[in-house]
Formats: structure tokens, C-alpha cells, sequence
């Protein structure tokens, strides 16, 4: 965002096509530099996307220590109001419905996706402001927008999966149970081919899903918002004219996102709940 | 006409025909689960929840080959 506050700045001002010519805008280069993973103020221990890894976790560690509390008068109050309605969503709608009443146990693995998924996304439309090379910008970063994150969290899945289906049946009924039952037997070398292609087209589903809505999304958001600057450079007038089109748009985009963010998060869970509910239970 | 055109202008046709395939696939799933909590608006609970995932399926297969399209679009001559 940086990068694109400098831009603006310029673009507003009365140099704009020369700024313009000197800053050499590539809008590609410029939507790739914003999410993409980049050095916090040049650490290089730190990117963004660790630091807003860290600081999602972070934050529901502590929500969730907080709302723990809420519990000392007897009845939930504070922040255990919502923590309570989502975690009894998750444990009765998503885990219970989909993997069956031995679903309790997988609700602390289910509940840690959502929120973490869920927080992760909403700090990314935060915009922090940071100073950097003398120029105040705005960071609005979300981890789940990297793609080893996700993967992180679908190996996470897969493990979950593969030990319902291992610890329930035993390892030989789980292998058993990937194929359906009462198959003809040329057809088995196909299935078992499929079959097993699946254990891990699961998990990749996920992966993909949860990083192209995050990438999605906040390219969207840059693309409109860098309007601005593309606009100002050709004159003056159309950079002012578009400023409103540009804000209302990200705006309308920006709370599009907060739908997003709960909907992905639902969606990640209830996908590992389902597969977590077919390798536990499989066809007889 | 230089690959890396060619490359923009396939990156620009790719996403527009995932969009009308995801645009197509998510109208038909809406419009029946309309159809379906009309007639029963009992399970129009269940139906809007079986609604999302299944939008969420399409939309993972769309997210793919908009992916494709995003890596021609940016890429490097």
C-alpha cells in the first residue's frame, strides 16, 4: 500500500505526468508488489505475511482467553457472547451434522480453523498505518493470501482427516473403506487409482480455495483504488473525477470481503468436517 | 504478435469465459435453491447451507483457472 499512497500523492500533485513518467507505473508489477509477500520495513527476519500470521494467532489466543473470562459471573458476558454462539455453530451444526455424534472431539480442530481463518481474513482489511522512507502508507495484509499458509493449514486437514478414518476403522478398514463396496473387480485398479488421487485433491481444493479468494479479493481492492494514481497520470481532472468511483467501488468491495471472510471460513471448516465425516464413516 | 501479447490477450479471454462458466453455474444454483425454499420454506435452512458449499465448490474450480489466467497476465516477457 505504500508504494500506492506515494503514487497518489504524486499523481494529485501539479507534476503529475512527469511523477508519473519518473515513477515508471507498471500496474501489473505494482498489484503483484501489494500481495505478494514483502520484507516488513526491510527486516529480514520479518515479512508481512509472518507478521500478520502471528498477530491472527495472536489475537485469537488472547479473544479466546478473554472470553473464558467472561464466564466467571455464572452467565457469559463480553466477548464470550459471540465466541459462545460461534463455537456451539461449529460444534452442533458443522461437526455433530457432518461427521456424527463422534464429531465432539474434532470440534477444538474445527473451531481453530474457523477462527484463526476468520481473524486472519478480517485483519487484512484493516488498514495499520506504517511509516517507511519518511512516508506514511497503510499495511493491510492478510497471511491466508499466502499460499504456504493455506497449504499449512490443508496438511493440517489432511493429517485430520486420515487419522479419523485410521483411528476409527483401523488401518486396513480405512483402505478398505476408499473404495465403495461391491465393485466389480476390473474396475478396482481404476478406483483405487481415483481413490487415493483423492486423499490429496481434498486437501489441494482447500489450499487453492481459501489463497485465491484472499489474493482475489485484495487484488480487486488495489486494482481500484490504484485507478487513482493510473488516471492522474494521463490529467489532473480525470484523477479528481474518478476519486469518488474509485472510493464508493473499494468500499462496496471492502465489505463484500467481510462477507468473504465469514463465508471462507465456514466454508474451510465445513469442507474438513465433510471429508473428516467420510473417512470416518464410509460407505458399506 | 509477441508471445507475451499473446499471453495478455489469453489471460483476458481465459477469464472471461471462467467467468461466464462460474456466473452460469452459480445462477442455476441459486435459482434452485429459490425455487426449492419456495416450495418448502421450512428447509430453507438446510438449503441456503447445502447452497453455500456448493457455491464454494464451483467457486474453487473457477479460482483455478483464474489463477492461470492471473500467471499469464503477469508474466514476465
Amino acid at each position: 500500500m505504500n508504494t500506492l499512497l506515494l503514487l497518489l500523492t504524486a499523481g494529485a500533485s501539479a507534476e503529475a505526468s512527469q511523477a508519473a513518467e519518473a515513477a515508471k507505473p507498471d500496474p501489473a508489477a505494482i498489484v503483484m508488489h501489494h500481495v505478494t509477500n514483502q520484507p516488513f520495513l526491510g527486516l529480514d527476519w520479518l515479512s508481512h505475511h509472518l507478521l500478520f500470521f502471528v498477530a491472527a494467532a495472536a489475537l485469537v489466543l488472547v479473544a479466546v482467553r478473554l472470553a473464558i473470562r467472561g464466564y466467571q459471573a455464572g452467565v457469559p458476558r463480553g466477548l464470550a457472547t459471540p465466541v459462545e454462539a460461534l463455537v456451539l455453530f461449529i460444534r452442533d451444526e458443522i461437526a455433530e451434522k457432518s461427521i456424527g455424534h463422534d464429531g465432539r472431539k474434532f470440534t477444538p480442530l474445527l473451531c481453530s480453523f474457523f477462527f484463526f481463518i476468520l481473524v486472519a481474513a478480517l485483519l487484512g482489511l484493516v488498514p495499520f498505518p506504517i511509516l517507511r522512507h519518511g512516508q506514511w502508507g497503510a499495511l493491510a495484509v492478510t497471511s491466508t493470501g499466502n499460499i504456504a499458509v493455506t497449504a499449512a493449514l490443508a496438511a493440517i486437514s489432511l493429517v485430520a482427516q486420515q487419522y479419523a478414518g485410521i483411528s476409527r476403522n483401523g488401518l486396513w478398514g480405512h483402505l478398505k473403506g476408499l473404495v465403495p463396496p461391491g465393485l466389480p473387480f476390473w474396475l478396482l485398479p481404476v478406483m483405487i487409482l481415483i481413490e487415493a488421487l483423492g486423499i490429496f485433491t481434498k486437501p489441494f481444493t482447500l489450499m487453492v480455495r481459501l489463497f485465491a479468494n484472499m489474493l482475489a479479493g485484495h487484488m480487486v481492492i488495489t486494482v481500484l483504488l490504484l485507478l487513482i494514481p493510473m488516471l492522474a497520470g494521463v490529467s489532473t481532472v480525470m484523477g479528481i473525477g474518478i476519486i469518488p468511483v474509485s472510493l464508493v467501488l473499494g468500499l462496496f468491495i471492502m465489505l463484500l470481503e467481510l462477507l468473504v471472510a465469514f463465508v471462507q471460513a465456514y466454508i474451510f471448516t465445513m469442507l474438513t468436517a465433510i471429508f473428516i465425516g467420510m473417512y470416518a464413516h464410509p460407505a458399506h | 504478435m509477441s508471445p507475451f501479447a499473446l499471453a495478455h490477450l489469453s489471460a483476458g479471454i481465459g477469464a472471461g469465459l471462467t467467468i461466464i462458466g462460474a456466473g452460469y453455474g452459480i445462477g442455476r444454483l441459486a435459482a434452485s435453491a429459490m425455487e426449492g425454499i419456495a416450495r418448502q420454506p421450512n428447509a430453507g435452512g438446510d438449503i441456503r447451507m447445502s447452497m453455500i458449499i456448493a457455491a464454494g465448490l464451483i467457486e474453487g474450480a473457477t479460482f483455478f483457472a483464474l489463477i492461470v489466467t492471473m500467471l499469464l497476465a503477469t508474466m514476465k516477457g
